[in-house]
Parts: structure tokens; C-alpha cells; sequence
């Protein structure tokens, strides 16, 4: 039968069209992927935040470029006090919200004056940390300098 | 008397029964087919998840009941690196206590020198295989502070002077991973 399709000639036992997946072995590969991930995930997510500290003798740190102005942010139990150059800022008092964190909304809108002076050069920033600050308030105030557009975060302690 | 084989006989009354005898119901077939497709959809599924969650860097940290770590945002992916675990109560490098937290308030070093020596052993050994394997990197000197977040200043200071004592320059705050809401609050992935 020329240009029809073929129907068979009717000798011969018919083959069936179904063709039927084996997925025993597809079930026993997701079987031993699955332990092996759940025996191997990290739950946690951890990340870090690089910091370099005042004096010592490690890594020398990178000439400091004559367009950057000195930033630097005291950290205390009371307030932050900003300082650019020669010139400081009005102290923000310390408030905390309900989980006991500083609530950092006028340094955050302080920062962006900031920037929008000394323009996107400016990366680098001193957190000068009294001796009573918590660990936590330091990170966090870390965290917003990052955030804020001061990547190179120099953590020091308030020269006595 | 036929043999009939083993198993529960019961009366004639309860033998045309649907329920105990061989009525209706005793003529379907006991042969039942389980739905794979379901079961391949959710083993895909969490394949898939687990897939999304997988790092390769494995755990760096180990997180104790001690040290609760503070939450940050703007943070970068932890390095492999010497770990200074500091709790409220000791110090400790790569499992071993080298310093009290409580003795550490009392005098007035600036750096912490049991501290300051194990860094300055490891960095001589870690220099010592990089030379042994001539790889031709450069000591990074990176290290990781895990602080719980009720340490004062005053004490993480001081290790961080040790550690750039002991030529580790390069210092990382271990930090739990948190996103910003909607309402600019921070909420960390695992408390």
C-alpha cells in the first residue's frame, strides 16, 4: 500500500506502542542523592564581615589616597558621634527597639550627607568602640557602615 | 471430607457474607498498584531543595550552645581559615582553651600572649606547607572571630590585637546570615 500508513499484514503477533519506564533504578538514585545531601547540608547560614583593626603588625594597609577624608565613627553606650575630617557631627543618641538592637535610621541618613559630599571614593571608614560596647552593637553598626557605602570598615579602640 | 486449606472457616449463615465470607467483595482482585509518579514528583522536589541549600565549603564553624552569634546583612561568604571561638566564660583556637574571659578583665595587656603565641605556631606551620608544597601563595593571614554577642568590646579587643600579634591581619567577624523585612528589620535565618 503505497502513501498509507501500514497497518501490518496481519501475519505475526502485534507489538505493543506502550513503552514502559523502568523506575526502579531512577527511585534508587533519588534515594541515595537525598541522604547524601540532607547528610551533607549546612543549615546554618553563616557569613563574615571583614574587618581590619589599629596597629599591629599584620597586613600593611593600603596607602591612603590624598581625595579620601578621614572617617571615623565613636561608638559608645550612650551615642555615635560622626566626625569627617576636621569637622564632627551633632552625637545621635543610642535607641533601642523591642529586640533590644540601635535603631540606626538618622546615622543611615547622616551617612548618605556623606557620601553625597565626598563622593563614591570614599570607602573607607574607623569605628572607634568603647570598652563597654557589646559585641552585637559593634557587628551591627559594622553591618550598616557596609550597607551605607563604607566597605572598608577599620574597627580601633577609643585612644585614651 | 474435602481438605480445605488453612485459614479462618466460618458457618453458613456468615459464609455469603460480603464481609467475612465469599461474597462480592472476595472476587476483586488482591493485587494493588502503587502510584509512583507522586512519590518520583516529591523525591524531585527535595532533590531539588537540597540541591539549592548544598555548600561546598562545608562547616567551618562549630556552633556550640555557648556562643550565640550576632546577625548581620552586607556580609560575604566565610573563608576556611583559624577559628578564635570566644565565649562568656573562655577563648578557644581550633578546640584547644588558651585564655579565661574572667582572668582577661582582671589585668591590663593589651593582648592576650597564650593567644598570640598559637597563632604565631600555626602561622610558622602554615608557612612551612606552603613552602613544602612550593604553591607560590602568599600567607593571607585571615582568621575568623566566632564572639557570642554579649562579649564586651573590651575582650574582643584584645584578641584582635593577638591575632595581629601573631601576623593574622586579616580579620573576619562570623556572622549569622539575616535578610531585611519589609519594615527594615533584620531576622536571621536560624536564632
Amino acid at each position: 500500500m503505497a502513501g498509507g500508513m501500514d497497518l501490518g499484514d496481519g501475519k505475526g503477533p502485534k507489538k505493543p506502542l506502550d513503552a514502559t519506564i523502568n523506575l526502579v533504578p531512577f527511585i534508587d538514585l533519588m534515594a541515595v542523592t537525598i541522604s547524601f545531601l540532607i547528610m551533607t547540608a549546612v543549615w546554618t547560614q553563616i557569613g563574615r564581615l571583614q574587618v581590619s583593626g589599629g596597629g599591629g603588625d599584620g597586613d600593611p594597609t593600603p596607602e591612603k589616597d590624598d581625595k579620601t577624608v578621614p572617617v571615623t565613627l565613636l561608638l559608645s553606650e550612650k551615642d555615635l558621634r560622626l566626625t569627617v575630617g576636621t569637622s564632627t557631627f551633632d552625637p545621635i543618641p543610642i535607641v533601642r527597639d523591642a529586640k533590644q538592637q540601635i535603631d540606626l535610621t538618622r546615622l543611615t541618613e547622616r551617612f548618605k550627607d556623606v557620601k553625597e559630599k565626598l563622593g563614591p571614593d570614599q570607602t573607607a571608614i574607623t569605628v572607634q568602640t568603647e570598652d563597654a560596647v557589646r559585641y552585637e552593637d559593634l557587628v551591627h553598626v559594622i553591618d550598616e557602615c557596609i550597607g551605607d557605602g563604607f566597605p572598608s570598615v577599620s574597627v580601633a579602640p577609643v585612644s585614651t | 471430607m474435602a481438605i480445605e486449606t488453612p485459614g479462618k472457616r466460618f458457618g453458613k449463615r456468615l459464609r455469603k457474607s460480603k464481609v467475612f465470607g465469599h461474597g462480592h467483595a472476595a472476587h476483586k482482585s488482591t493485587n494493588a498498584d502503587l502510584l509512583i509518579t507522586p512519590l518520583v514528583d516529591m523525591f524531585v522536589i527535595i532533590v531539588l531543595f537540597l540541591i539549592a541549600n548544598f555548600s561546598a565549603t562545608g562547616e567551618i564553624l562549630n556552633m556550640t550552645k555557648d556562643i550565640q552569634l550576632p546577625t548581620a546583612t552586607h556580609v560575604d561568604e566565610l573563608e576556611l581559615a583559624p577559628v578564635i571561638m570566644i565565649s562568656n566564660d573562655d577563648i578557644i583556637i581550633n578546640g584547644a582553651a588558651v585564655a579565661r574571659v574572667a582572668d582577661l578583665s582582671r589585668d591590663d595587656y593589651v593582648t592576650i600572649p597564650a593567644l598570640e603565641e598559637k597563632l604565631r605556631e600555626q602561622k610558622k606551620e602554615t608557612e612551612e606547607l606552603h613552602a613544602l608544597a612550593n604553591d607560590g601563595t602568599a600567607f593571607k593571614g585571615v582568621v575568623n572571630i566566632q564572639g557570642n554577642k554579649d562579649i564586651p568590646f573590651r575582650i574582643i579587643k584584645r584578641v584582635m590585637f593577638s591575632c595581629q600579634g601573631g601576623g593574622y591581619g586579616n580579620i573576619n567577624f562570623a556572622v549569622l546570615r539575616g535578610s531585611t523585612g519589609p519594615g527594615g528589620e533584620k531576622t536571621a535565618s536560624l536564632p
